[in-house]
């Protein structure tokens, strides 16, 4: 308690590290609100005009057909997408005039054209990319229930095919609908920027673990000398040090969602519970880089600070900080990438709980979270777990 | 009586440098040891290696009659270190770095307390207990990092270059302070390049060089190894080589030199040099600036062994 009381009283006296945490996140907050409240209000997601190349590849596909037929629908109060059924050279040149967003084109696999880089175009594109998916996903469930039937000893076969696309298809009508239910309602790609805000937030509360654990550490810095002569068990020092920097991290995160909720009044959607949880496991997971940074990094604390601080850059970046587009870009091309980026994990389970009706992208992220969190510490142990040094 | 500190054998080895080399020695209790010895030769080392902190290739270290181990928590906890570093929490006022690290020891608040009011007292930092470590002078500092060290009254301290870059006001304060601990009844280990203080504090000292012990004894018995009693120079610019020459040849005379108009002898015994120059410049009307004894020093004697000074 002792060691717990006094660190966390270094922890809030400790300017740089206040402004980090505390201060950076919320300047930024308020930074995009101003920024991005009057793009969104011109920008509002209106109806948006593609097209499909109508050909028989798309025809055949019912899946395909049926998504965009749902999410074009004019008697719906709000529908996503107006459509044009045309040639591929008309969709060329529809789109070459700026007169649609992106066209659709289905050949042995399916493609999203689009010309410019922007908000229309990238929610065009992540809903795309969703029908695609849900539609191979689909596919791959036909393929095995054909299978089955055509192991199985059945009396009405035909009858059997039908039930199987009926079910297909029902599934896929669930999909499209809460794609559109929930676009309609609540979509704001603003909301992703905050969401990676947030992400910034909890890993950035790692530099207080880093500092807490630093200076513990007899090779790390002249406190951490000091510390392990004493008669304190090194063990108990750390767990404390990291406990204080925990908590100190959490002050900073419900400041920051006061500050968003309460201040910027940005609606995060119904799931306070699950998205505390996130920030919970998200804190978490930055508490162990800094942890590690801490452990493996032999440098002044300033330095280690600015790896920190550059490596939750990166990561926010690339999970869509400075524009959702990158996150859109690396989920395509580099999907590995925010599937160990921490930031890119928080982020992606925000937009999970926001856009999603089921959880299993959300426990996905989790897990994976947790399992980069794991890893951390698993790496910094070697280091912790030393109680005599080659130098120091 | 069994030693407070035993070290046997001890070899501290960097890659192909060995920093430590078979170092072996003893502290007895309520003693100060002087560790002395120009920067690098060895004397942080040592102490980090007495204190667990490093890995050393050979030898055994035992304290209290218990062999030293990271987790001997008992040792640990009689034990204060006060190292060259300042490594006091800049966010912390004075009161609470104090009580941060005394608390490390000491549980029990109220006892704590009174520590805390003792140490403060010890390095005389009474009317800084609110400020800030940056608020302090460097001086203060370094009182500051002691007390952090001392406050829970440890029976052995190892103190490490504690006055380095320190005002002479600080400094007598320092080593008045370590006087008093030691009449208190601690055993101290203290490690300097700073002569003077050696031969100001410590009952015995243990001259280091290149992670080896060159010599050990009490002040008197080092300066035996000087093999020289006294040492007369003399500033002046018109001495003509006959009267130098007669000078080197006097009996009693080690050794003379005379290099930019400072004349310097070196005696065997000390009987009325100083005396028997004054009357020969004044025969021999010699005009000089300055002329003073010292007798030897641990430098002379560092000097002797290794062919260097001490400060080099």
């Amino acid at each position: 308690m002792h060691n717990y009381r006094y660190t966390l009283k270094t922890l809030f006296k400790n300017r740089m590290m206040i402004f980090w945490t505390f201060a950076f996140p919320i300047i930024l907050g308020t930074l995009f609100h101003l920024a991005f409240s009057n793009l969104e209000e011109s920008e509002q997601l209106n109806t948006m005009p593609i097209a499909i190349v109508d050909n028989m590849e798309f025809q055949s596909n019912e899946a395909l057909v049926s998504a965009f037929t749902a999410m074009s629908d004019e008697t719906s109060e709000d529908p996503l997408f107006t459509i044009q059924y045309v040639d591929e050279e008309k969709a060329k040149a529809l789109l070459k005039d700026e007169e649609i967003i992106g066209y659709v084109f289905v050949d042995a696999s399916t493609h999203v054209m689009i010309k410019n880089n922007g908000v229309e175009q990238t929610v065009f594109k992540l809903i795309c990319e969703e029908i695609i998916q849900s539609n191979e996903m689909i596919n791959t469930m036909i393929e095995e229930k054909m299978a089955q039937v055509g192991n199985m000893h059945i009396t009405d076969p035909t009858a059997m095919i039908e039930q199987i696309k009926q079910d297909v298809m029902e599934r896929m009508q669930e999909e499209t609908s809460y794609l559109n239910d929930t676009s309609s309602e609540h979509m704001s790609y603003v909301v992703i920027e905050f969401y990676t805000l947030i992400a910034m937030a909890c890993l950035y509360g790692g530099m207080l673990g880093m500092f807490a654990v630093n200076c513990k550490l007899a090779n790390m810095s002249h406190h951490g000398k000091r510390v392990a002569v004493s008669p304190t068990a090194k063990g108990k020092l750390i767990f404390t040090s990291v406990l204080a920097g925990y908590t100190a991290q959490l002050v900073g995160i419900a400041l920051l969602f006061a500050f968003l909720v309460g201040v910027l009044h940005i609606d995060f959607g119904d799931n306070l519970p699950l998205i505390t949880l996130l920030a919970l496991v998200g804190s978490f997971a930055g508490l162990t880089i800094g942890i590690a940074i801490a452990t493996l990094v032999k440098s002044n604390e300033n330095m280690k600070a600015g790896i920190f601080i550059a490596l939750t850059m990166l990561g926010c970046f690339l999970s869509g900080m400075m524009g959702v587009t990158m996150k859109y870009v690396v989920d395509t091309n580099l999907p590995f990438v925010n599937r160990i980026n921490p930031a890119g994990l928080i982020t992606d389970g925000f937009y999970a709980l926001y856009y999603y009706e089921t959880l299993d992208r959300y426990t996905m992220d989790m897990i994976a979270l947790l399992l980069f969190s794991f890893v951390m510490i698993f790496i910094s142990m070697f280091q912790l777990r030393r109680q005599r040094y080659d130098s120091i | 009586m069994e030693p407070v500190i035993e070290v046997k054998n001890l070899t501290k080895e960097y890659k192909k440098l060995k920093a430590v080399n078979d170092l072996s020695f003893e502290v007895q209790k309520g003693e100060i040891l002087g560790l002395l010895g120009p920067n690098g030769s060895g004397k942080s080392t040592t102490i980090n290696c007495i204190l667990s902190l490093l890995k050393f290739s050979k030898g055994s270290i035992r304290i209290f009659g218990q062999e030293m181990k990271p987790n001997a928590y008992d040792i640990k906890r009689k034990i204060g270190v006060v190292f060259q570093e300042v490594a006091v929490f800049d966010e912390l006022s004075v009161y609470d770095n104090i009580d941060y690290f005394c608390g490390l020891y000491v549980k029990d608040k109220k006892q704590r307390r009174q520590y805390i009011e003792d140490a403060i007292q010890l390095v005389g930092l009474e009317d800084f207990k609110k400020f800030l470590p940056k608020q302090l002078s460097g001086g203060l500092l370094r009182r500051l990092n002691i007390a952090c060290g001392i406050a829970h009254k440890p029976s052995l301290i190892f103190l490490d270059e504690p006055t380095v870059a320190v005002d002479p006001q600080s400094r007598n304060n320092i080593l008045d302070g370590i006087k008093t601990l030691r009449d208190q009844g601690a055993t101290i280990v203290y490690t300097t390049h700073y002569m003077e203080e050696v031969e100001l504090l410590c009952d015995r000292v243990i001259i280091i060089d290149k992670g080896q012990i060159l010599a050990s004894g009490t002040n008197d018995e080092l300066k035996a190894l000087a093999n020289m009693e006294e040492k007369v120079t003399i500033e002046t610019k018109h001495l003509r080589k006959e009267q130098f020459d007669y000078l080197q040849s006097l009996p009693n005379v080690l050794e003379a030199t005379y290099q930019a108009h400072q004349l310097v002898i070196v005696y065997r015994q000390g009987n009325h040099n100083l005396s028997h120059l004054m009357e020969y410049f004044k025969q021999e009307q010699i005009q000089y600036d300055r002329m003073y004894s010292q007798r030897p020093t641990l430098n002379d004697v560092f000097l002797k062994l290794t062919g260097k000074e001490l400060r080099d």
